[in-house]
């Protein structure tokens, strides 16, 4: 399904190119930072790196006729030795005047700024908090409904998406089937609240991982089948604040991923932004907040046999040593207007491990964010 | 001194430039019933029709011209940089293309005579009979 999408995205493109004009955009983050000891943070350590968060990114897109667009986007990371990777592809109807329907390829539309995460340009930060943004899925493949309209000065948008996502992730590779999201956001001028929802039936398959929980389901197939991650229901819950009052602005969002019954912790994240543009420049700061560490299966595991019990308890905090992560990042950021298609940034983060000792680490980062 | 004042001058010069009254245009042909909040709509993107059901073509000046500068600050409300923003997160997600931009008043005139779904924006003492200013008040 996916690589037929694909192909016709891409063949209409390119079909289109013979009769109608193709417009050429991109953006480029070019992203260097360095960390102020030996404990590395989001990638970086204490020798600069311009890798981890650097991408440059092309978007062709065309008119297959007055209320059809093709559009395709490429995608290469630092991270990833800049190898090119087709992120987006996908055809856009126009149905009414108020309602766009999308098919094929794209960001998964979860949380406030994901639609546009990778366009530095488009935010004030050198990189949006990576606690609510750095899931472990971006892209879905299958279908995105948006609807927008307004009343007086209060605009509503509601957004649907329905598809199924898969990605590479820590050695093995997660996958989601009947993944379905629901948003919702009411703004005026400058006032904005936005609500998501959404679910997936979530499979993650990485060997070592099946190999231990084989072993569970050996001694007890019940509680294997309570830990592992295979077609198991996936929640996530967000809750958007925005006041932009021109001269400054304040943000807020609360997110949360939930895989019930499953070896990995509930993550709770929200972070607080606030900053002034002053002229050129936007002071801002930022403070985020994770938490994903409670123990799960402790009650399922009560129930078992007092042997079992003892033999599996290490197994259970063994996995959950493996996924257990909290920490609180406090962030400076600056953004200076450079000229109408690019920004320059600099910011300087303070993360702290608070499932470890509270170890403080420092991270300085700097950025040149550049559209066209 | 001398270089100063000078500059000082030439800085009054332009911000007297900047304060031309700007006008919003259309079409003679065109019947859309358009608001304040219609255009402000229309060029950040969020509104692809006229109350007549036509789409509109918004027209923009050339990004670094002080009469976009002026639109965009009395018109929309927001700084170049915040409207270019904007445009970025729908150009990225597929659901919007930037607004064609033109060097002179006189240019969108003339595309304003070849096509009467555009609509943009002059200096109030260009305008003509080929154009209709649009009433914001």
């Amino acid at each position: 399904m996916k690589k037929v999408l694909l192909a016709t995205a891409i063949s209409m493109a390119l079909a289109s190119q013979a009769q109608a004009e193709v417009r050429i955009n991109g953006f480029a983050n070019f992203v260097g930072g360095m960390t102020g000891s030996d404990e590395s943070v989001y990638g970086y350590d204490d020798g600069v790196s311009f890798s981890e968060e650097s991408l440059f990114a092309l978007q062709a897109s065309s008119d297959i006729n007055d209320r059809m667009t093709a559009t395709v986007q490429i995608l290469a990371r630092g991270v990833d030795d800049y190898d090119v990777d087709f992120e987006w592809a996908y055809i856009t109807y126009q149905a009414t005047n108020n309602t766009s329907v999308s098919a094929g390829r794209f960001r998964l539309p979860l949380f406030r700024f994901s639609d546009s995460l990778d366009v530095g340009y488009s935010h004030h930060w050198v990189a949006a908090p990576r606690n609510v943004y750095d899931i472990p899925f971006n892209d879905l493949d299958g279908f995105r409904v948006d609807y927008s309209n307004f009343v007086g000065n209060w605009e509503f948008e509601l957004g649907a998406a329905y598809g199924t996502f898969k990605n590479d992730v820590a050695g093995g590779e997660i996958k989601g089937d009947n993944a379905y999201i629901a948003s919702a956001e009411i703004s005026n001028d400058w006032f904005s609240l936005r609500g998501v929802y959404g679910g997936a039936k979530t499979t993650f398959d990485q060997a070592q991982l099946n190999d231990i929980i084989g072993g569970v389901s050996a001694a007890s197939p019940s509680f294997g089948d309570f830990l592992a991650i295979d077609e198991d229901t996936a929640n996530y819950y967000g809750v958007g604040v925005e006041i932009d009052q021109g001269s400054w602005f304040i943000g807020a969002e609360y997110t949360e991923i939930d895989i019930e019954e499953s070896y990995t912790p509930n993550d709770t994240a929200w972070y607080v932004t606030a900053g002034l543009r002053a002229g050129k420049w936007t002071p801002s700061v930022t403070y985020e907040s994770f938490e994903g560490d409670e123990v799960k299966g402790l009650d399922e595991l009560a129930q078992l046999p007092p042997e079992l019990q003892a033999a599996l308890r290490p197994v259970v905090f063994g996995l959950n040593a493996q996924f257990a992560e909290s920490y609180d990042v406090a962030t400076v950021s600056l953004r200076y207007e450079f000229d109408t298609n690019v920004a320059l940034k600099a910011d300087f983060s303070r993360y702290t491990d608070t499932l470890n000792n509270d170890t403080e680490t420092s991270l300085g980062r700097v950025a040149i964010n550049y559209v066209f | 001194m001398k270089r100063i004042i000078g500059a000082t001058l030439i800085g009054t010069l332009f911000s007297l430039q900047a304060l031309a009254d700007v006008v919003v245009v259309v079409s003679p042909d065109n019947d859309a019933a358009i608001s304040a909040q219609a255009v402000k709509r229309i060029f950040l993107g969020k509104e692809n029709e006229f109350s007549t059901g036509v789409i509109p073509t918004p027209v923009n000046h050339e990004s670094n011209s002080d009469i976009r500068r002026e639109f965009e600050s009395e018109m929309i409300g927001r700084s170049s940089a915040q409207i270019s923003a904007q445009w970025s997160k729908l150009i990225f997600t597929g659901r919007g293309k930037l607004p064609q931009e033109v060097a002179s008043d006189a240019e969108l005139i003339e595309l304003i005579k070849q096509d009467s779904t555009v609509i943009g924006y002059i200096d109030a003492e260009s305008v003509t009979a080929d154009v209709k200013v649009v009433n914001l008040d």
